[in-house]
Formats: structure tokens, C-alpha cells, sequence
């Protein structure tokens, strides 16, 4: 079966240095795989080449056996590979409910009949199964009383579960999180761990880069270790049993 | 022959000096600011207004007025300005967006004060400094005396500015804050004083070259303005970085641009080097954006989302005066309803900046070049000379002209992919002045044009009726792309681009998108102002006047399209009512105090109701943790460095 996610000889250069060199890697489905390393060691470079805001010098990008190496990253998300941000990405302007209710009608394309019948006002297909979406991953996340509320007014700890729902209300086969425990406290960076497993069980494809071994030890199936752009293969290899349903 | 070459060079030489002088201070001003300066060109303008007022009308000596123009006033404006207008800002944080209203706000104010204050006619007879006889250098080459002094002036700033960072403290300090400006004033260095002196020198040079390009133009308001703001290319070009690549830029282009006037080409390519002759700074500015697209551009993500406020809902009441207000006209006497013709007009223009500035976050400049390009297809295409089409009727004319203008939004959507707040703001705004020279500016496109209201429409009354349908049904459109699935895209991609296509969002498409929407709505307003006045007139889409408009819908509020429509009420109510003048004169000082109430006007004012009816959710962080007097001043330094730092 091919990997959900997999990274063939990904090298990227920025001028003479070699963040990135030669890294193999499969993001299985099912599983929560943790990218662990000292700042420096090309973490960001490879999570930035995998979705797709970098495209590498060389080497192949695979996502469900496609070859996405030369999609922009919006077309990714559109097939399925949703990522979160160290620094926040949410949209200030919009209510909670909208930030969500943006991740969840990307799944068909903006095209160019799409933004014509968009703009004289005609009803855009799809609806309802985007304001279905948009509700579970609320109700997921535990953000149902706030969903009227202005994203600009939320403190962090919220703004990460409205991100995270984002990303989840696209309904994704990959996800990329890159540092998602930035900022929340003990409490919000367990209850992140139960989400993240509860993801994983459900068949989703998990990779997350994070410097909170705490969380990496709670919820990851396989770690790697990344040194000097190299990957160091499954160090430790912490195969954990099942998982748990925690939820 | 040879020395009509070294005669054209010599007098290139004048232009490119002032050019030098103009790259010299909009460097040492960003360099220790971090603010591009777009007001330099007004600064200008002004100095060399009041040097002509104190010679020719208070009968001063030239010298003195020189002096006082050069030594107090203009460097006291720079001041003036850091005080009250850019300290405050950077103390605040505030972005690459709210700088760049700030700086468009000051221009707008000083030309609308000079409107108000020598009117907007042109004036050619602002004294020369220095007599024009010749001197002979050893050597034996006879030169101008005022070409040797404006060449010596350009060599003494460069090399006083050069010696002053190198030697002295206030240079070590300027270095520093250049280098790191966080690390400087941790350090202790005082970044204020550095800003103080970067605006004064700033100011100075603004002031130098106005004083000595006014007395071989016709001086008005806008013209020395914005030539002044063309030359802003050698800065760019320069990389806003090194001082000997913008004079050698600056004196190269200057030589070039008169060495071009002497070339006598074949007929048929004569128009068209006599206007890149004209306009060269034009060309290098344009070509400096597009080489160079990083200027400006770090730390600029969501630039223009800081100049919304992100409402979604509209104000019934609001609307409800303001369709009052539009219908009041009919009943206006003949006189004022022909006025009044311009506001559902500009009203539509304005409208695009709200879709691609207010809804999708891009900083354009150079919507009145669309406005104008909308104009000149529609009489273009009624008059029958529009690249062999037969004449058409004003009816088919107005919606081809719009249609035709749409694709051309690309030539801004296009640069927009890749840049963001101040290279996106000046590569709009270099093409909105490309447009206006080599369009606009142009027998072969202008001459021979009729533009008529479209039939069974002359009358005055018949005319507003049929715009305020069209404005409505402008308004139906923008609204499409304030709601629903498209709505919230641009919304997002506004607010955080990078987060908006990882979530699937087409961001380069809807760029694209927001642009062509933007220019078609341009398009449309333009050609209904064209057809108000019944001409096309290049003076009515001047780029100068599209950075008023552009101030204007900021100022209420950009992803306001109620604001757009009251400003431009406005922008026509107060010209028509008043002074022509006033208008800017507003809108400037309501855009340099943009800080004070962060959104726009009408947003503004609907948060206030709002907040009072119902309160929200309050901030859950303390705005303000208690501190000692001495974490206050830590914490008030580090806030104005992270907001200034190049």
C-alpha cells in the first residue's frame, strides 16, 4: 500500500548551504509520525518542501502515490494535505465560524466559472456538505459556543483550536502540524495530544514537527530524528502499542 | 556635433542632479526609519512655492529666502513630521500599510494647502538661485553656472552624508540602528534623535531639489510633485541602499533623458522616443520595480489587512442616509446637479479600491489609471479610433470599453503574486504613471476624441438617474465579494496569505480575480466621468489625484463600500462647495491621524454604536502587565524598534 504522504531524496539548497539532504520519508496512514531535531536541522525546510511553500532542489514528493512535487501548495491542500502554522495562521477579520467554514469549502476548486458566478451572486455548489463540515469540526474542537465571535478578539489557546478545525473541516488524508503546542499551556497541550490521537485512530496520516518531547512521547507512533538536513531514521523507533482511543 | 552632445549632458545634468539629491534623502530617511517617504515630492513642491512667494511677491532676497527655505523650513517640516505623525506610529508598531497611508496623507495635505494656498494654476516664475551665465572652467569647457552649482550641490550632500556616518556619533548611531535598530536601542542609542535627523535631512534634500528643478518648469501643485516622486526610481533602483548607486543612477538617466531629446528618428518610431525621452525616471522606475521586488517587502504579511477592521455586516442606516443623500441632486438646481454628476462616478471608482485594497488585502495605487484607460476606450470607441473598429454607439462603447479594461487588471494582478505592501505599492503606482505618460500624455491615443452621453441620456438629470443604476448594481457586485464562499476567501487571503492557501484558497487566481474586478469597476466609473464632462480629460486621472482617492477610501475605512461612496461625496462636495483643495486638505489630515481611530471612519464609527449596544467579548489578555517605570521604558523602546527597523 503507498504511504499517504511520502518524501523520495528530498535535497533543498538555499545558495551554498544544504538544509535539506537526500531525506526519505513516509507519513503512513493511522499514525502519528513526530520529526524531532536542534533548531537548524532542517525541519522547517523539509515541512515547508513536503506542503508545498518550497519547492525542493531535487527529489520527489508523493501524496497517495501523485506526484504533487511541482503543485503550489493550495492545489495540495485541495488534494488533501492540510498543515498548521508555528506562528498562528488565522483570519483575524473573520468570525470563528467563517476561519472554519474557509477550510471546509476549498475542497472544490475555485475556478474561473466559480468566481464569475460568485460574483453576480448566483449560490455556489456544495453547500451543505461545507456548513456540515464546518459544524462537526467545531463540535470537534470544542468550539461551539465562540463560533460567533471575532477570531481578532480569542487568545491563543483558542485561536489553535480554530486553526486546527480549520485544517480538519477540509476533511484532509495528511496532516502537517508544525509545532502545534506553541503556546498553549499544560491543560490545552493534552487535550491537543487526545485530538491528534483520536485523528490518527480515525485513519488519518499524522506528521508533526514539535519541540515538546512531552506531547511527542504522548502521541507519536514513530520518531524521527533530523540532524544536519539528514534524517536519522526511526530512532529508538518508539513503535507504541494501538494508540488508544482517548477520546 | 560633439559639443551639442556635452551641451545636452550638461543640461541632463540639471534634472539628474535634482534626481541624485531626491534618491540621497529618500535613502537616508528609510535607511534610519524604515519609512519610503511618498510625501518627498509634495515637500518639494512646497519649499519651492514659498521660495517664489518670498522673492516675487514679499520682494525678499534671494538669498535670505533660500536660507530660510532651505535651512529652517524644509528640515522643519521633516521634524514637524516625526513628531506628530511617524513617531507616534512607530511607537505603536505600526505596519508597512498604516506608514504608507501616513506618508500619502501628508502628500495629499501639503498639495491640497497648496491648492488652498497659491491655487492650482501654473506658475513660471519661481527664481532661479543662481544665474545661468556661463563660467569656463580650466581646462577650457564652458559651463552653465547654474549646472555647476546644482552638480556641486548634489556632491556636497553625498560626500557631507558619506563623511557624517563615517566620522561622527550620530553617524555610528545611524549605522547602528541601519544594522540592527532592536540591538541599537537596547544598546542605549536614542533611534527618535536618529529619526529626528534622518526626516529633517530628508526634508532638506526635498527642499534643495524643488529650489532648484522649479525654475525650469512651470510650477504647480501637482506637476513638480509628482516628478519629484518619478526620481523616487533612482532610490529603488538603488536597492534603498547604496548612496553612489543612486547618484550614478540619478546622473546617468538625467544625461540620457536629454541626449535622447537630441535623436531625430524615422517618423514613425518619432512619438515614441520623444516619450520615453520625456519620461526616462518613468521607465527606470518601472523597470527598478519590477528587477527589484523585495523592497520593503519583509515583514509586510497582511499589510493592508491593518487598514480594515474585517466587519461583515452592513449598517441599514447608514445606507439608508447615504441613498438619501445620492437621490437629494434631482431636486438640486441645473448648476449644482451637473456637479453632482462626478459622485456616482467616482463613487464606482472608488469602489475598486475597496475589492482589491478593502476585500483582498492589495495595496494599488494605480486605480486611476484604469479609471483613465476606461475613458479614453469609451471615447476611443465611440469616436471610431480605436485600432480600426467603426464608430459605435455610447451604448455598446461603455460596456466594451469596461470589458476590454478587465484583462488589463492582470498588468497589476500579475506583479501582486509575488509582492506585497511597499514594492506592491510602488510597482502599482509606476504603472498607474506609466499609463498616464505614455497613454494619456499621447497625441496618437488622445487626439481627434469625442465622448458623448449615451443617447436619449444628455440631459443632466436623465444622466445621474442612469448612474446611480449603475452604481447600484456596482454596489449588488462588491457586495457578492463581501459574502459567501468568495467573500471569505478574499477575506482570508487578506488577513493571512500564506494560511489561506494552505487552506486550499487559489490565492494567486483570486489575486488575479480581485485585480480584473477591480480594474473593470475603475473602468466603468472612469468612462461615466469622461461622458459627465462630455470629453475625455487626461488631468481628471492625473496618478497624483488616484494617491488622493486612494487616502480617501482608506480614510473611511477600505473594505467599507458605504465609505467609498461617501468619499467620494466628499472629495466632490467639498471641491464644488468650497475651494478646489479643501477636499485633499481633509482627506490628508484625516489620513495622517489614520492612527488614531485604526480601521477607517465609518468602521469607526459603526464599532462605537455597536460596542455601546452590546458589549463583547473582551480581550482575555491583560493589555497592559504591571511594570516598574523602568520595564515601561524597556518595553516603549522595544515597541518603537520593532516598529521602525528597515
Amino acid at each position: 500500500m503507498t504511504a499517504p504522504l511520502a518524501a523520495r531524496g528530498i535535497t533543498h539548497r538555499y545558495g551554498g548551504f544544504t538544509a535539506v539532504d537526500g531525506v526519505d520519508l513516509s507519513v503512513p496512514a493511522g499514525r502519528v509520525t513526530a520529526l524531532v531535531g536542534h533548531n537548524g536541522a532542517g525541519k522547517s525546510t523539509l515541512f515547508d518542501c513536503l506542503c508545498g511553500t518550497v519547492r525542493p532542489t531535487s527529489g520527489r514528493v508523493f501524496l497517495a502515490g501523485r506526484d504533487v512535487t511541482r503543485l503550489p501548495d493550495h492545489a495540495r491542500a485541495r488534494l488533501g494535505l492540510a498543515r498548521t502554522f508555528q506562528q498562528l495562521a488565522v483570519f483575524p477579520g473573520l468570525t470563528v465560524e467563517e476561519n472554519v467554514r474557509v477550510g471546509a469549502e476549498q475542497r472544490r476548486g475555485l475556478t474561473a466559472p466559480g468566481l464569475a458566478a460568485g460574483l453576480i451572486g448566483l449560490p455556489q455548489p456544495g453547500r451543505s456538505s461545507a456548513r456540515a463540515a464546518t459544524r462537526a469540526a467545531l463540535r470537534l474542537l470544542d468550539l461551539g459556543a465562540s463560533h460567533r465571535l471575532r477570531a481578532a478578539d480569542l487568545p491563543t489557546g483558542t485561536l489553535r483550536r480554530v486553526e486546527l478545525a480549520r485544517v480538519l473541516a477540509s476533511s484532509p488524508t495528511v496532516l502537517l502540524l508544525d509545532e502545534p503546542a506553541a503556546g498553549l499551556d499544560q491543560d490545552e497541550a493534552e487535550a491537543l495530544g487526545r485530538v491528534l490521537r483520536a485523528l490518527a485512530a480515525d485513519g488519518m496520516a499524522l506528521l508533526l514537527v514539535e519541540h515538546d518531547l512531552d506531547l511527542v512521547q504522548r502521541v507519536a507512533d514513530t520518531v524521527h530524528e533530523m540532524a544536519g538536513g539528514r534524517l536519522l531514521g526511526p530512532g529508538g523507533a518508539e513503535e507504541r502499542e494501538g494508540g488508544g482511543e482517548v477520546r | 556635433m560633439a559639443s551639442l552632445t556635452v551641451d545636452l549632458a550638461l543640461a541632463g545634468i540639471a534634472v539628474g542632479s535634482a534626481a541624485a539629491l531626491t534618491g540621497i534623502g529618500l535613502i537616508v530617511t528609510y535607511r534610519a526609519t524604515g519609512v519610503l517617504n511618498l510625501a518627498h515630492g509634495a515637500i518639494a513642491m512646497v519649499t519651492a512655492y514659498l521660495l517664489r512667494q518670498l522673492v516675487v511677491v514679499w520682494h525678499w532676497p534671494t538669498g535670505a529666502a533660500a536660507a530660510l527655505c532651505l535651512l529652517v523650513v524644509a528640515p522643519g517640516i521633516g521634524v514637524v513630521l516625526d513628531l506628530l505623525v511617524f513617531r507616534p506610529l512607530a511607537a505603536r508598531g505600526a505596519g508597512t500599510a498604516e506608514t504608507l497611508v501616513a506618508t500619502l496623507g501628508v502628500f495629499v495635505l501639503l498639495v491640497g494647502a497648496a491648492f488652498l494656498a497659491w491655487g492650482g494654476d501654473a506658475r513660471a516664475d519661481v527664481p532661479s538661485l543662481v544665474s545661468a551665465r556661463p563660467v569656463t572652467l580650466p581646462g577650457g569647457l564652458s559651463v552653465r553656472l547654474d549646472t555647476l552649482v546644482q552638480f556641486g550641490a548634489v556632491a556636497v550632500v553625498a560626500l557631507a552624508v558619506a563623511a557624517v556616518t563615517r566620522w561622527t556619533r550620530i553617524g555610528d548611531e545611524l549605522r547602528a540602528v541601519v544594522d540592527n535598530r532592536r540591538l541599537a536601542v537596547l544598546r542605549g542609542i536614542d533611534a527618535d534623535r536618529v529619526a529626528a535627523v534622518g526626516w529633517a535631512f530628508g526634508s532638506f534634500t526635498a527642499g534643495l531639489a524643488g529650489v532648484l528643478l522649479a525654475p525650469y518648469l512651470r510650477l504647480d501643485p501637482y506637476g513638480l510633485s509628482l516628478l519629484v516622486l518619478e526620481t523616487m526610481a533612482v532610490a529603488v533602483g538603488a536597492g534603498m541602499r547604496s548612496l553612489p548607486a543612486a547618484v550614478f543612477t540619478a546622473l546617468v538617466v538625467g544625461v540620457a533623458q536629454s541626449e535622447l531629446t537630441a535623436l531625430h528618428p524615422t517618423a514613425a518610431a518619432q512619438p515614441l522616443v520623444q516619450a520615453v525621452g520625456a519620461n526616462l525616471f518613468v521607465v527606470a522606475l518601472l523597470v527598478s520595480v519590477f528587477v527589484l521586488p523585495r523592497i520593503g517587502g519583509v515583514g509586510a504579511e497582511r499589510a493592508a489587512a491593518a487598514l480594515t477592521r474585517g466587519r461583515r455586516t452592513t449598517s441599514p442606516v447608514g445606507w439608508a442616509a447615504c441613498a438619501v443623500v445620492l437621490l437629494l441632486p434631482l431636486g438640486l438646481r441645473a448648476m449644482d446637479l451637473y456637479a453632482a454628476l462626478q459622485v456616482p462616478a467616482l463613487a464606482i471608482v472608488l469602489l475598486s479600491i475597496v475589492v482589491v485594497t478593502g476585500y483582498g488585502g492589495q495595496i494599488s495605487l494605480g486605480q486611476a489609471g484604469y479609471a483613465g484607460l476606461g475613458a479614453l476606450f469609451a471615447a476611443m470607441l465611440s469616436s471610431g479610433t480605436f485600432f480600426g473598429l467603426p464608430p459605435l454607439d455610447e451604448f455598446a462603447a461603455l460596456p466594451l470599453a469596461v470589458l476590454l479594461v478587465a484583462p488589463l487588471g492582470l498588468l497589476t494582478g500579475w506583479p501582486a503574486i509575488r509582492r506585497r505592501g511597499l514594492a506592491l505599492a510602488l510597482t502599482t503606482f509606476a504603472l498607474g504613471v506609466a499609463v498616464s505618460r505614455f497613454v494619456f500624455a499621447q497625441p496618437f491615443f488622445t487626439s481627434g476624441l469625442v465622448l458623448n452621453r449615451p443617447r436619449g441620456l444628455s440631459g443632466d438629470r436623465a444622466f445621474y438617474v442612469f448612474e446611480l443604476a449603475l452604481l447600484t448594481a456596482a454596489l449588488l457586485v462588491v457586495r457578492n465579494l463581501h459574502r459567501g464562499r468568495l467573500g471569505r476567501a478574499l477575506a482570508a487571503m487578506r488577513d493571512h496569505e500564506q494560511g489561506a492557501a494552505a487552506a486550499g484558497v487559489p490565492v494567486p487566481r483570486l489575486k488575479l480575480f480581485a485585480f480584473a474586478v477591480g480594474a473593470a469597476s475603475a473602468a466603468l466609473g472612469g468612462a461615466l466621468l469622461g461622458m459627465a464632462g462630455r470629453a475625455f480629460d487626461p488631468a481628471d486621472f492625473d496618478p497624483v489625484r488616484g494617491l488622493l482617492w486612494f487616502a480617501a477610501v482608506v480614510v473611511m475605512g477600505a473594505d467599507s463600500a458605504l465609505g467609498a461612496v461617501l468619499a467620494a461625496g466628499l472629495l466632490v462636495g467639498l471641491d464644488t462647495g468650497t475651494h478646489e483643495g479643501v477636499s485633499a486638505l481633509v482627506v490628508g489630515v484625516l489620513a495622517v491621524l489614520l492612527g488614531r481611530f485604526p480601521g477607517g471612519l465609518v468602521n469607526t464609527v459603526l464599532t462605537r454604536r455597536e460596542e455601546r449596544g452590546a458589549p463583547r467579548a473582551g480581550p482575555l489578555v491583560a493589555p497592559d502587565a504591571v511594570l516598574t517605570a523602568e520595564g515601561r521604558r524597556v518595553r516603549d523602546r522595544v515597541r518603537s524598534a520593532s516598529g521602525r527597523g528597515p
